[in-house]
């Protein structure tokens, strides 16, 4: 009986057919609504073409250049921005979080800015690094690095003062009680907070690319709009929004599988 | 017998603005290979920061610890293991990996600890739970992973801070008597803190009764009833006698701290 129990618990842990159902239902229902409502013209299609037009029309936009530099501009800027802001983040929300002064003294900025919106300090980017690349990376670094910065300094709270306890009554060197206690003990609520950080990055770089710039998916939507090409615009937005829900899933998913020990934490 | 724990005069003193806080004071007393010894006292009295001294996870700011004639300043891993009232079992880790851990931290070749924490595991009973994870137990299997895992090593002393304090009094009963099974066949010298006078009674040979502010020894009550332990024995003479007299120390205690 007892070896019955992890996989029946497993079963438990899926969404019931009913739901799953109706939840497929309801994506198709929009869509659904997307590809009929102009063809039946219950909308202007000139004002929202059918998701079917919207679709074409992507993939005729990766054959033209220009479409391609932009999103390489984007992809670039966005990815640099977290590869060189996520990292370093970590490394000083840990060192604030060990630190009991700086941890004191600096926290409560953290947590107090994260309440003001920092699309209004857009400007202040433009004018001290100009509307470039290096205007929309830094833009976007600074989206990353406060989520990433609040979640590592939440990751090191969590780590029960147990563990220490544990690890050194088994003789643990310092470099084992951080790498075999505290670092896995992190690794979930590091990863929520990377994700976290990557989506702001997305939204921060494409804000900054609409506001003013040259090049980028952000500005291609803008204009899109602007001239009234509809298809073009739609398309990319439908693009972006594709790729940040999968890369978004995907980390979700990774982060799950390494803290399915966390849902049930509390019981303990 | 051999002496193997000698607590020479300990005594722990916290600075404090308005002057030292004593948490222990002139705290003595030896233990023999293979007995076993509880501590009780009223919550407060230090048993939690004794045993820590004890295990050298802490220093005392008086006196000394000796463990075989050696001075204890520091955790001595392969010697002293402790078992925490929480289990404190990483949870991203299985019932197994969590017994290997300790031999892990040592360097222990796979094989070998695997072969080991497995006979451990099988000594406490859980051989069906090896591949389960901390939250698929209950409360009463993570302390005997946690059980197993001080085992591990094979340490000659095994010191435990409340381990079921968390447990219902069920499980708490049979968790003793399992902990006897075991104590009988390692034949490990064991000191258990608790706040239970009948399990203390029931499973010990000697009971040190603490007394609180500062926490100290009031008297080391020697308990001689036949082993092994039977659970009728609870409602015997000699053991009303014995709970009635260790009662009676903790609660004149209590009654001075009223004054």
């Amino acid at each position: 009986m007892a070896s019955h129990e992890p996989a029946q618990r497993r079963l438990c842990a899926v969404i019931p057919p009913p739901f799953i159902v109706l939840r497929i239902a309801l994506i198709l229902l929009i869509l659904g609504f997307w590809e009929f409502a102009p063809r039946f013209n219950l909308i202007d299609a000139a004002n929202f073409p059918s998701l079917s037009t919207v679709v074409h029309t992507l993939f005729e936009l990766f054959r033209e250049q220009r479409f391609l530099d932009s999103l390489l501009a984007t992809a670039g800027r966005v990815v640099l921005a977290f590869v060189i802001a996520a990292p370093i983040s970590v490394v000083i929300g840990i060192i604030i979080a060990e630190t009991v002064f700086l941890d004191r003294i600096v926290s409560p900025y953290i947590y107090l800015a994260m309440a003001v919106p920092q699309s209004i300090f857009l400007p202040i980017f433009i004018f001290a690094f100009g509307i470039g690349t290096l205007e929309k990376t830094i833009y976007g670094m600074t989206h990353v690095a406060l989520v990433v910065l609040i979640n590592t300094i939440a990751a090191v709270r969590s780590v029960p003062s147990g563990y220490l306890l544990a690890a050194r009554s088994f003789g643990a060197t310092p470099v084992q009680i951080y790498w075999k206690f505290y670092v896995p003990a992190m690794l979930p609520s590091l990863l929520t907070g990377l994700r976290l950080g990557l989506i702001l990055d997305v939204i921060g770089v494409l804000v900054a690319e609409m506001y003013a710039s040259q090049d980028g998916l952000g500005q291609l939507i803008l204009s899109w709009s602007e001239s009234f090409r509809m298809k073009e615009m739609l398309g990319t937005v439908l693009l972006i929004s594709i790729c940040t829900i999968a890369v978004n899933e995907l980390l979700r998913g990774w982060e799950n599988h390494l803290g399915r020990w966390r849902a049930s934490l509390s019981e303990r | 017998m051999a002496r193997v724990i000698e607590v020479i005069k300990v005594g722990k003193t916290y600075p404090h603005p308005s002057g030292p806080v004593y948490a222990l004071d002139n705290i003595s007393f030896s233990v023999e290979d293979g007995q076993f010894v509880s501590i009780v006292g009223p919550s407060g009295c230090g048993k939690s920061t004794l045993l820590q001294i004890l295990s050298g996870l802490l220093n005392a700011t008086d006196g000394e610890v000796k463990v075989d004639g050696r001075l204890v300043t520091s955790p001595v891993p392969g010697t002293i293991a402790v078992v925490f009232q929480e289990a404190l079992l990483l949870p991203w880790k299985t019932a197994l990996a969590n017994v290997e851990l300790p031999l892990e931290l040592r360097g222990v070749a796979t094989e070998q600890r695997r072969r080991r924490s497995l006979e451990m595991l099988d000594l406490v009973g859980l051989t069906h739970a090896v591949g389960r994870y901390p939250h698929e137990l209950s409360g009463g299997m993570r302390q005997r992973v946690s059980i197993a895992r001080g085992l591990a090593p094979d340490p000659r002393i095994v010191m435990m801070d409340e381990p079921f304090g968390s447990l219902d009094e069920q499980t708490r009963t049979r968790m003793g008597d399992e902990l006897l099974r075991i104590w009988e066949t390692t034949r490990k010298t064991i000191i258990l803190i608790t706040h239970s006078l009948s399990e203390a009674i029931y499973l010990s040979d000697v009971v040190e009764v603490m007394g609180r502010d500062p926490g100290r020894i009031l008297e080391e009550v020697r308990i001689d009833l036949p082993r092994p332990r039977r659970l009728d024995m609870m409602g015997s003479e000699v053991f009303g006698q014995l709970r009635n007299r260790i009662w009676h120390l903790i609660g004149d205690q209590a009654g001075t701290t009223v004054d």
